[in-house]
């Protein structure tokens, strides 16, 4: 993938939120596990 | 963007936004589907195990459906042109395997009946990342918002009495409850977050047989991940999942049955956007309910308060459905959803005019029909003959079945497959 397309992706968005979401859900499954 | 409303090549009579209701209903029939062959899987497997039964099916025949209709051709050369939704693929399957596996918990700690409707949420997180990230339902008149929202909300309160009708004690105690409450309010999310890469892919031009070629390699990669943190390792997982082997058939049987489903949901979402098909989709609740009153007579010994119940809810869904069926976005809404595409295009550098062809159904990578290796036919037959050798090593279970019911339903499932697979083809080929 060019660097160019990969730092659209760091810098979008749509990228950071969907990540953020996985990594809470992440954390709260090892807290119940 | 979608401002047609007629064919365009006269393919079929039918605007996207009909093709779009149709799919997130055909949708909803094949994932409520899904869950009857998973019935039929006596207790006594980890939750863990069934979900991987069901994954590892997914992921046969979601290399193979594909495959059968697009050629391995297409998938990769529509891959190569947008190389950067290949992260938001594998994001969405990792997004999907953690809400799944948190629903486990959520059962466990809170039983099926409360955590559904709280699940089930995901439609209204799906429909606020829409308006937020996508621009849709931007631009339209209130009456149709209300249309949208009030019939998502429908969905989800139909949602709530038939899970409160249906209920069962589950012999938990409260000391988790609060717990299981976050876990299923944490699979809403989850699932409600995953429409995000899903719309993107779609405003992007890119088409959900490819879509899920790659997202499934998230959805199975972190379900064993997963599967193996919480059973002591990997070795411990494959002497557990040994031991499912007389149950897998009938699990392969639901994954494949919740990858139609799933990829009717997809060609809602790229049709008419996660605002209105994910709600839609969601009402496979009712197809559930349905195959598990009619079929395995699990409401035989509900009292007439809860059957009043079962019906109102049902008929609450219903309307809903309705609802959002009737709000067709206006072409202000559209062209709120044209700047969203052009946006993507600008920021990775595609094609507008091409993208907006792709998303009338018009066009779609190298419109010329490509080549068909011979090995695809290996695939497709490699996975029937998995199919095959799990039916013949399974194991007859020990549970009545209403046999007209069944085939009624299953008649229904096929002809919404058949019908939505006919006008899809005829009006987009499958773009």
């Amino acid at each position: 993938m060019k660097d160019s397309i990969l730092k659209s992706i760091l810098t979008d968005l749509h990228f950071w939120v969907p990540v953020v979401v996985l990594i809470a859900g992440i954390t709260l499954l090892f807290l119940l596990g | 963007m979608n401002t047609d409303t007629t064919a365009t090549r006269g393919r079929s009579p039918c605007s996207l936004h009909q093709i779009g209701v149709m799919c997130g209903l055909a949708a909803g029939a094949w994932l409520g589907a899904a869950e009857a062959p998973t019935k039929l899987v006596t207790m006594g497997f980890s939750p863990f195990i069934i979900s991987l039964g069901m994954v590892a099916g997914v992921f046969v025949a979601r290399w193979t459906v594909p495959v059968a209709l697009k050629g391995t051709a297409f998938v990769l050369m529509d891959l190569k042109e947008k190389p950067h939704l290949m992260v938001w693929a594998i994001l969405a399957g990792m997004l999907w395997a953690v809400a799944n596996t948190l629903t486990v918990f959520a059962i466990r700690d809170v039983g099926l009946s409360i955590a559904f409707p709280l699940w089930n949420t995901n439609s209204l997180v799906g429909l606020f990342w829409g308006w937020l990230l996508f621009n849709e339902l931007r631009g339209s008149a209130a009456k149709d918002w209300s249309k949208v929202i009030g019939g998502a909300a429908a969905i989800v309160v139909g949602a709530c009495l038939l899970a409160y009708a249906t209920q069962h004690p589950t012999g938990t105690g409260p000391s988790h409850a609060m717990l299981g409450i976050l876990a299923a309010l944490g699979a809403g999310a989850l699932w409600g977050t995953m429409y995000i890469p899903y719309r993107k892919a779609y405003i992007s031009g890119m088409n959900p047989l490819s879509f899920v070629t790659v997202f499934t390699f998230g959805e199975l990669g972190t379900t064993i991940a997963l599967g193996a943190v919480f059973h002591g390792g990997l070795s411990n997982l494959w002497t557990e999942l040994a031991k499912a082997q007389p149950a897998m058939f009938w699990l392969f049987l639901g994954g494949f049955c919740w990858v139609l489903g799933d990829l009717f949901q997809q060609y809602a979402a790229k049709h008419i956007g996660i605002g209105r098909g994910i709600p839609l989709s969601n009402t496979n609740q009712l197809w559930g309910l349905a195959w598990g009153a009619l079929v395995f007579g699990e409401l035989a010994g509900l009292g007439v308060d809860a059957r009043f119940l079962v019906i109102g809810g049902s008929l609450v869904m219903i309307a809903g459905a309705v609802s959002i069926s009737l709000a067709e976005a206006p072409a202000s809404e559209q062209a709120s959803w044209k700047k969203a595409m052009e946006r993507e295009c600008t920021r990775y550098h595609m094609d507008p005019a091409r993208v907006a062809a792709v998303l009338r159904g018009e066009e779609s990578p190298g419109n010329t029909p490509l080549k068909r290796p011979w090995w695809e036919i290996a695939i497709v037959l490699g996975a029937l003959a998995i199919f095959i050798w799990l039916g013949l090593g399974a194991t007859r279970q020990a549970i009545d079945v209403n046999l007209p019911w069944m085939l009624v339903l299953t008649s229904v499932s096929i002809v919404f497959l058949v019908v939505c697979g006919i006008i899809l083809w005829r009006r987009t080929r499958f773009s």
